[in-house]
């Protein structure tokens, strides 16, 4: 599996059609995928485990999601205000 | 001296439609006022002036029926399908309410934390008091069909008592909901979830004070003897009220306090 990621993150361009979000308002694709990535993180960092699988996540979210969102979703997590669970 | 030649009931001249009317004025400009500079004279008078012409278009309306005896079948009639798409224009009021909530419930935003209750509300919990007050308007809708069915058999001092009870069931009702008002844990200002439920649960409660407000008209009424066992429509009109209100409340606990917490 972790070839597979390694060459899914080598080919990477976009984010792929996600038929869990098949219309046209994807906030809800923007918003799983930051929370997966951040989950992800916390839960192989927990286990010390490679933290390589996450960054599809990461990649995904990066594509899709207004910057103004990620950057308000930092600062919510440095705050302690995150309103998703991680 | 000519009678008239037909069964209904042509009103004579009042001046309460008007009264009613400048009311309506007030209440509306006078909460613009008081918002934007403070003042409560304008809203004051709108409400005192409301209340007057309730009163009084009311007791006109029992002095035509009970005591002139207008109130003829075909009128009555009439009276009845008033009543009914009144109770329905109220049924789409509450609708509105029902789809708020569910519009903000079934796909809650990133801002809520992408979760129904939002993240950091914490609910009530369905199985104490709100299944209390389930249990009390059911129960009252049970003593308001006895109340009716002792009307109906002309057994005077039954009929006061189960409306008393429902009455106080009434009241009983609205004394919980006013503690669970006071100990909750959220307020209106709490986002979505806090608008829906205020709004929601809180018209409703304004409409149980309006129905016990008509049922305690009714209990004054059935004590002065103006109801007969054939004719009570104000009674049923009361009921009707009272039974709505109770559906609402089934509806609001399932959606709003069983499923939504």
């Amino acid at each position: 599996m972790a070839e597979d990621i390694a060459t899914k993150l080598k080919n990477y361009r976009t984010a792929p059609f996600d038929a869990r979000f098949p219309n046209q308002n994807q906030t809800r694709n923007c918003f799983y995928n930051y929370l997966d990535y951040h989950r992800c993180q916390k839960s192989l960092g927990a286990k010390g485990e490679d933290l390589a699988p996450c960054d599809w996540y990461k990649r995904v979210y990066t594509s899709i999601c207004p910057i103004s969102w990620i950057q308000k979703w930092d600062d919510q997590r440095e705050e302690g205000t995150f309103p998703g669970k991680i | 001296m000519a009678h008239q030649a037909h069964a209904y009931h042509m009103v004579d001249p009042s001046p309460w439609p008007l009264t009613g009317a400048i009311a309506a004025l007030l209440l509306t400009s006078g909460t613009a006022i008081w918002f934007h500079f403070h003042s409560l004279i304008l809203v004051s008078a709108g409400l005192v002036l409301l209340l007057l012409t309730m009163f009084q278009w009311w007791r006109d309306i029992i002095r035509e029926s009970t005591f002139q005896g207008h109130h003829t079948p075909p009128v009555q009639k009439g009276l009845r399908y008033g009543m009914i798409l009144f109770i329905t224009s109220e049924v789409f009021f509450f609708l509105g309410f029902f789809w708020a909530f569910y519009h903000s419930s079934l796909a809650p935003t990133p801002e809520l934390g992408g979760c129904w209750p939002p993240t950091g509300v914490i609910t009530l919990d369905p199985f104490e008091v709100p299944l209390l007050n389930t249990a009390v308007l059911l129960a009252s809708g049970v003593t308001v069909t006895w109340a009716h069915h002792s009307i109906m058999e002309g057994e005077r001092k039954q009929a006061i008592q189960s409306l008393t009870l429902t009455i106080l069931l009434g009241f009983y009702f609205t004394f919980l909901q006013a503690m669970e008002y006071y100990e909750a844990p959220f307020t209106i200002a709490d986002g979505v979830y806090g608008s829906t439920f205020f709004v929601a649960t809180g018209f409703h409660g304004l409409h149980v004070i309006i129905g016990s407000t008509f049922l305690a008209v009714c209990l004054l009424r059935q004590v002065q003897f103006h109801f007969t066992s054939k004719h009570h429509f104000g009674f049923e009109a009361a009921a009707w009220y009272w039974h709505f209100v109770d559906v609402v409340w089934l509806f609001l606990y399932v959606s709003i306090y069983w499923w939504g917490s």
